[in-house]
């Protein structure tokens, strides 16, 4: 927590996009591993 | 512009458009490389008289034997059928036996309205219009018999249309 504010004092005030991050990545793995299952089943067959 | 991006910001841009050219690039070799394209590639018939090509005459229609490996298969599909020939007997064919490890090419056109032609549990899946003929070539090397479905809703038989294809050892 003191880190975070002290970032915050020090990069004037950026927004806090770790929730933000996480979520994308979620939803971005989601998509690579579904393409990617959806890809191994056309060259298996 | 590039100075105002925050960090995180910066990797999901990489991560996002990464994963975009690794598609592409797998998009595009199998296109130009593999020859992977739609299975009705513009080659045209007359719906209203398929007969007057070659490969869909109905002394030519089923199974035929190229060489040692290599079998075409032609196939006119109507409502609610696929007609796969007759056999020596005069009877309706309605399933096949290929020897494992083939090459078979399939080639599908229809007589009325569009039909699918999916030989399930493998990637002979297509689309059948009328006007055009779709074809796709296989190496079948997985023995068992598979089921030919009609996937696009051609009308109320739609669940009747069906045949079978056996890959036999
Ligand atoms: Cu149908």
């Amino acid at each position: 927590m003191q880190n975070l504010q002290k970032n915050n004092a020090s990069e004037k005030e950026k927004p806090d996009l770790k929730g933000t991050f996480v979520s994308v990545m979620i939803l971005g793995i989601l998509i690579v591993v579904s393409w990617i299952g959806a890809f191994a089943l056309f060259l298996s067959r | 512009m590039i100075m105002h991006l925050h960090k995180y910001e910066k990797i999901w841009l990489i991560f996002g458009i990464g994963s975009l050219i690794v598609f592409l690039v797998v998009l595009g070799y199998g296109a130009f490389w593999q020859g992977t394209h739609p299975q009705s590639h513009g080659v045209t018939i007359d719906p209203n008289n398929i007969e007057s090509n070659e490969a869909f005459k109905p002394e030519n229609l089923g199974l035929t034997k190229v060489s040692d490996d290599k079998y075409i298969v032609n196939i006119a599909a109507s409502a609610f059928f696929y007609d796969f020939g007759k056999d020596e007997e005069g009877k309706t064919v309605n399933h096949i036996r290929i020897p494992k490890g083939s090459t078979v090419l399939f080639q599908v056109a229809t007589k009325d309205v569009v039909h699918g032609f999916h030989v399930a549990g493998t990637n002979v899946n297509m689309m059948v219009e009328p006007g055009y003929v779709s074809s796709l070539e296989t190496v079948m090397d997985k023995p068992g018999t598979y089921t030919v479905v009609c996937n696009e809703y051609c009308g109320l038989g739609h669940h009747l249309m069906y045949a079978t294809v056996e890959v036999y050892e």
